[in-house]
């Protein structure tokens, strides 16, 4: 049976007055990807946010690999990684030196680090543009850079915000495969997109989640039967309805 | 330790950017410019001050000012002008900056125990401060020819008497008291001393801090836009590590910053002194021993404590920066949320230039003094006054204001604050 790699339960995340998340509920297995999706300020970004240690919960639990994020957020992250949509790098630095800093926060031991950077290198895919600083990047290179910042680490949760935001189509389907790839390793993934064709592509699971709540949820197939539906998006459009 | 190594190597990577090097080496190459142009101008004016000479009354005592005047480090120069009416002109023609016409009867009236009177001319070309050294030249011409005149009356009309005590009979012996200790001394030279001793000071501390302040509060509203903020705090690094590697880089750079500006501007205001103030630790040779005798040097400790309230202040400045930068948006929104921080530096920065804060009124005086950084701009003149707790008392203040703001800065950078915390200035005005 696989293991339980991130279990999310009554989740509830205010900000003053307004209630973004209102109390969700969902769990991913390793090796499985796992989807939310749902309008803008659904409450996605919050829910990823909670999971990657950055945004503390109003109330309910999250637990990654069994630690808890609002008591063990130090060594949540480190077994974690995220990505978040529409990210950057450091300007100044060059790719490769990026992917460096990236081993050098995480590993204390030089082999890893070594290791580490040799995985980033092999995901960013980038050729010689990886000596190029990162300010000259276009957006997809950007991102296949950043994604090889998330994966290098090899989290047993990877977080992904709309991982393929502003890739064109052959960019995103290298990202797409990549992130599939890195599934089948054996490590859990969370991502969050308003490509339904790649929550198709990508997911195992998907959820769907609206004005805070997740209203559904299921495997790709099960929703579009339960939905009547062709597509993901019809399913969506009926839920943002 | 070595995560937190990283960190600051990372954070004075993206610190050093051609933009800002290039500026800043650009303003310090500025200032050595105009150090230098200005000293060189100033060394020309001192070698060749020529005074166009037009001697009416052609007797004994007109020629021998004229020889004063050549002895006075003046050229002087033969008008070929008959009259005073063309004497403008010819100045002009001949680019002399002045003008000495000794009428006719100048010996006689002299003589008569009149008061003789000479005319003198001043070109003026710019309003530029080299200009204004030139008319103080002007004056020193007048000056010798008076002084001239009155040794001659004074040899004439009372020979065995010294000249020099007829034009100053009465001479003032001035003594400085400060606290227990007294010295023979001028009160404007120990004043001029202090002044060389401590004006850099201030102009240093509220560059660091400019500096300092506009880049951590820059680099933390970078990050904020570019997402990179949020990579890094899901990252295994502690909050802790975070702020403090932004304020180590910050800080440093800044220093390094403050110091290549001490290079230029001690170039400049060598340059238009002429070298007079010598530099921003010079002094005035002569009233060395006496600023001694005073006790108004200044010890290896006092130099630390004063390492000590500078150091403070700027990681008073560089916590806050992180705090405020902690509000912005965007990066275009760290110059709007600095400006508290600016005017926390300028209100004690000015005061304590322009006023006595000791002898200020309590309300004005409890004000700036609650300001940290007051502490830092009076602790030189607190110093040479041995005033040692005012100083250390100062520094504890210091200290509790910086306690207070990392943790306020540690505690919005361990919470949703650092994401969710913005200052909306357009809502605010509405």
């Amino acid at each position: 049976m696989p293991q339980e790699m991130l279990r999310v339960t009554g989740l509830r995340k205010d900000y003053g007055e307004l209630e973004a998340v209102k109390g969700i509920e969902f769990s991913v297995q390793a090796g499985e990807v796992f989807a939310l999706i749902g309008p803008n300020g659904a409450g996605k970004t919050t829910t990823l946010r909670i999971v990657a240690t950055i945004l503390r919960p109003t109330a309910g639990s999250v637990t990654v690999a069994g630690l808890d994020v609002a008591d063990q957020p130090a060594k949540v992250r480190e077994t974690i990684s995220y990505l978040p949509e529409e990210a950057g790098a450091y300007k100044n630095m060059t790719g490769e030196g990026y992917l460096r800093f990236v081993a050098d926060v995480f590993y204390e031991d030089r082999r890893r680090r070594a290791e580490a950077l040799a995985r980033g290198l092999a995901l960013a895919d980038l050729g010689d543009r990886i000596k190029d600083k990162c300010g000259s990047y276009s957006k997809g290179m950007t991102r296949k850079l950043l994604l090889g910042r998330t994966l290098m680490t090899q989290p047993r949760l990877a977080i992904l915000d709309e991982p393929t935001s502003g890739l064109d189509v052959l960019n995103a389907l290298e990202v797409r495969d990549s992130i599939k790839t890195y599934a089948r390793s054996g490590s859990a993934v969370l991502l969050s997109s308003h490509n339904m064709l790649e929550i198709e592509y990508l997911s195992d699971r998907v959820a769907l989640i609206h004005e805070g709540r997740i209203v559904d949820s299921g495997t790709a197939p099960d929703l579009k039967e339960r939905y009547s539906a062709n597509s993901l998006e019809d399913v969506f459009a009926e839920v943002a309805r | 330790m070595r995560r937190f190594l990283v960190l600051v190597r990372k954070e004075i990577r993206e610190l050093l950017t051609p933009q800002m090097l290039v500026p800043l080496l650009m303003i310090v190459a500025v200032f050595m410019f105009i150090g230098n142009v200005v000293e060189g101008e100033m060394d020309q004016e001192d070698a060749a001050q020529r005074v166009g000479v037009i001697d009416l009354d052609g007797s004994e005592l007109s020629a021998r000012m004229t020889g004063v005047l050549s002895e006075s480090g003046f050229q002087v120069v033969d008008l070929e002008s008959a009259d005073a009416e063309r004497i403008a002109e010819e100045l002009l023609a001949r680019d002399l900056t002045y003008g000495l016409i000794v009428p006719e009867g100048f010996e006689s009236s002299v003589q008569s125990g009149q008061v003789a009177t000479v005319e003198t001319y001043g070109v003026v070309r710019s309003f530029s401060f080299a200009a204004l050294g030139q008319a103080e030249a002007l004056n020193r011409v007048v000056s010798a020819v008076s002084e001239s005149v009155s040794v001659q009356l004074v040899s004439q009309g009372m020979p065995g008497v010294d000249p020099a005590v007829v034009n100053q009979p009465v001479q003032n012996v001035e003594h400085v008291v400060v606290g227990e200790s007294e010295a023979q001394v001028p009160v404007s030279a120990v004043y001029g001393f202090i002044t060389n001793q401590t004006t850099l000071i201030p102009i240093v501390l509220f560059i660091v801090i400019v500096f300092a302040s506009q880049m951590i509060a820059t680099t933390i509203a970078s990050e904020k836009e570019n997402k990179t903020l949020e990579t890094l705090l899901a990252s295994p690094v502690s909050r802790t590590s975070l702020v403090m590697s932004k304020m180590v880089a910050a800080g440093t750079v800044a220093l390094a910053s403050a110091a290549a500006y001490m290079v230029g501007l001690n170039s400049y205001m060598t340059g238009l002194t002429g070298g007079a103030v010598g530099g921003p630790f010079g002094g005035a040779e002569g009233t060395s021993s006496a600023i001694e005798a005073l006790g108004l040097g200044l010890s290896t400790i006092d130099w630390l404590l004063l390492g000590a309230t500078l150091f403070v202040s700027i990681l008073v400045a560089l916590s806050l920066s992180v705090i405020l930068g902690a509000f912005a948006e965007n990066v275009k929104a760290v110059q709007s949320l600095l400006g508290p921080l600016m005017i926390l530096v300028l209100i004690p920065y000015f005061l304590t230039m322009l006023t006595d804060i000791e002898s200020a009124s309590p309300a004005l005086r409890t004000f700036v003094m609650a300001i940290p950084f007051a502490h830092a701009f009076t602790a030189a003149p607190n110093l040479f006054l041995g005033r040692y707790s005012a100083v250390v008392l100062g520094i504890a203040y210091q200290a509790l204001w910086l306690a207070g703001l990392v943790f306020a800065a540690a505690r919005i950078f361990a919470s949703d604050r650092i994401l969710t915390m913005k200052l909306s200035l357009r809502r605010s005005r509405t």
